[in-house]
């Protein structure tokens, strides 16, 4: 098996008739294993939905997604989520929450306890195991929810505007300590946001959608070697690639 | 600045409802309530001594403190089957009334059946519905208990309903990524997340538990300390009706204080510490 996901001819519709919607126009690619694909457009173009067909949380209307060489039609364990907002149990401590998948799993909690603080000590909270959300920023819980996402160890991550919520500074740390943590663990990513430059940094490719219709309308490789290093941003292909994509979306707005 | 702007905005309905007793109280906080309490108390056995009013009328407070001591048997007989009552009557309130709430949270068609019917009851005097209930169930305490779930129950389903309806969606939304069912996501989310909903319910429901008992034993009973206050009354007794309703305060305060408790130990471990 060389492909993680697979989408064929994938269109999603909200309601039917004359209020019905069309969220998602025929999304037709695959992508590598191993490979970091982003997919970039403004918002309200069906970027999340499209992800959240591929969690299995959203029934598709038409077509075909294969994850892993098996179509998706519910939720499934190989796949770990991050939402826009960091979802933590308020009650629950750091490694509680990041426990929570094995909780509902109805696995053996104590087996996944080294592995919950390894992650912790990985994306730097060593020292905040057993606060609470309440005491951490907002970078630190969408750390908290990055490392739950992972502590099943599923083979692809599915991300929805993470950083989205947090000031610019944050975020280019989340971005380097995402770039860091996949070099470590080797996912499959479905990474959606609206960020041009996070995109370009992070990805091995970049898929533009467009909105009305929601279309696929560019698919950009981005093959800057990794580990990536932070000036990477100031390269003239980077801020080339940028260009291409800033380009290509507003050309899909421009259509009438 | 913006201190005093979070404080203004997380001053949630539950609030007004139940103000909050519990937390770390200091100086001032305790000593002025205290000392306008103790004045009051003191203005009155100065002012009922002064203007010599009729004991009949308005005993000092020393003498009912005095019958209290000097009649703490009888007292505490009739205490016992009010509170307990009251206790017996808040517990199968609190039961159904949060089983109900599960119902109508998961059941479309019982919420849109049920639920507006529940407010429009809220809103109407039950205690007049007290007499019907001696006549259906009879005098026994019983019937006691059944006018006391009756009124103390509909708090606890609107707020424990209010409690579910508050769960965050974006965390359900993470449980059914994770494939969870409906009884872990109910068992690990909603019914946590509802808990300081349902403790106010509960805490104005223990109030009007007691309420319903004592009602009970206005219109007919041999015993209670509802029962109490109407015959000391009857014979001109003021003394002994004082007596009673301080020891039923005390009752009271008594059984909502377990509530409050039991609410401060599930917040220990449910609560949301503000900000």
């Amino acid at each position: 098996m060389t492909e993680f996901v697979v989408f064929e001819s994938v269109s999603k519709v909200y309601g039917s008739g004359d209020k019905s919607f069309q969220a998602v126009e025929n999304a037709d690619f695959s992508a590598r294993k191993g490979q970091f694909l982003s997919l970039l457009g403004p918002s309200g173009c069906g970027k999340s939905t499209l992800l959240m067909m591929m969690a299995g949380l959203e029934p598709i209307t038409r077509g075909r997604i294969m994850l892993s060489g098996d179509e998706v039609r519910k939720p499934r364990r190989d796949t770990g989520i991050v939402f826009q907002d960091p979802t933590l149990l308020p009650w629950k401590t750091v490694i509680e929450n990041i426990l929570f998948p094995i909780e509902i799993f109805g696995l053996n909690k104590a087996d996944y306890v080294q592995r919950a603080e390894d992650l912790v000590a990985l994306v730097g909270l060593a020292g905040f195991a057993h606060k609470k959300p309440h005491e951490l920023s907002g970078g630190m819980r969408q750390r908290v929810a990055i490392c739950r996402a992972l502590i099943h160890d599923p083979d692809t991550l599915l991300m929805d505007e993470p950083f989205s919520a947090l000031d610019a500074i944050t975020r280019d740390e989340m971005n380097q300590l995402l770039s860091d943590l996949l070099e470590r663990y080797e996912k499959n990513v479905m990474f959606v946001t609206h960020s041009i430059r996070e995109a370009v940094f992070l990805s091995d490719r970049v898929l533009v959608m467009g909105c009305r219709p929601s279309k696929i309308v560019l698919d950009l490789p981005i093959d800057f070697p990794r580990p990536r290093p932070k000036d990477l941003e100031d390269s003239p292909a980077f801020i080339g690639a940028c260009r291409v994509l800033r380009k290509s979306i507003e050309m899909a707005h421009a259509q009438p | 600045m913006s201190a005093n702007l979070k404080t203004t905005n997380s001053s949630a309905l539950g609030d007004v409802i139940t103000p909050r007793l519990s937390g770390p109280l200091k100086g001032s906080a305790i000593w002025l309530p205290l000392s306008v309490a103790l004045g009051f108390l003191l203005l009155w056995e100065v002012g009922v001594r002064v203007a010599s009013v009729p004991e009949v009328i308005l005993p000092r407070p020393s003498r009912v403190l005095w019958l209290i001591g000097d009649k703490s048997q009888i007292l505490f007989t009739h205490m016992i089957p009010t509170t307990l009552e009251a206790a017996g009557g808040f517990l199968i309130a609190s039961v159904l009334g949060i089983a109900l709430a599960i119902w109508l949270s998961y059941s479309r068609l019982a919420h849109q059946a049920l639920y507006p019917n529940l407010v429009l009851f809220q809103l109407i005097p039950k205690i007049a519905l007290a007499p019907l209930f001696i006549m259906w169930i009879g005098i026994g305490s019983e019937s006691r208990l059944a006018f006391s779930v009756f009124i103390s129950i509909f708090p606890i389903v609107i707020a424990t309903l209010a409690g579910f309806a508050n769960t965050d969606p974006n965390i359900v939304k993470l449980c059914r990524s994770l494939a969870a069912t409906e009884w872990q996501i109910f068992r690990t989310v909603r019914f946590p997340s509802a808990l300081p909903y349902i403790f106010s319910g509960m805490k104005i429901g223990m109030t009007l538990a007691i309420i319903g008992v004592i009602i009970g034993e206005f219109i007919t009973s041999q015993r209670g300390l509802g029962y109490l206050i109407i015959f000391a009354t009857s014979r001109a007794d003021t003394m002994v009706a004082m007596a009673a309703i301080t020891v039923l305060c005390l009752a009271g305060l008594f059984l909502y204080g377990l509530v409050a408790l039991a609410e401060m130990l599930s917040n220990r471990k449910y609560g949301v510490p503000r900000g």
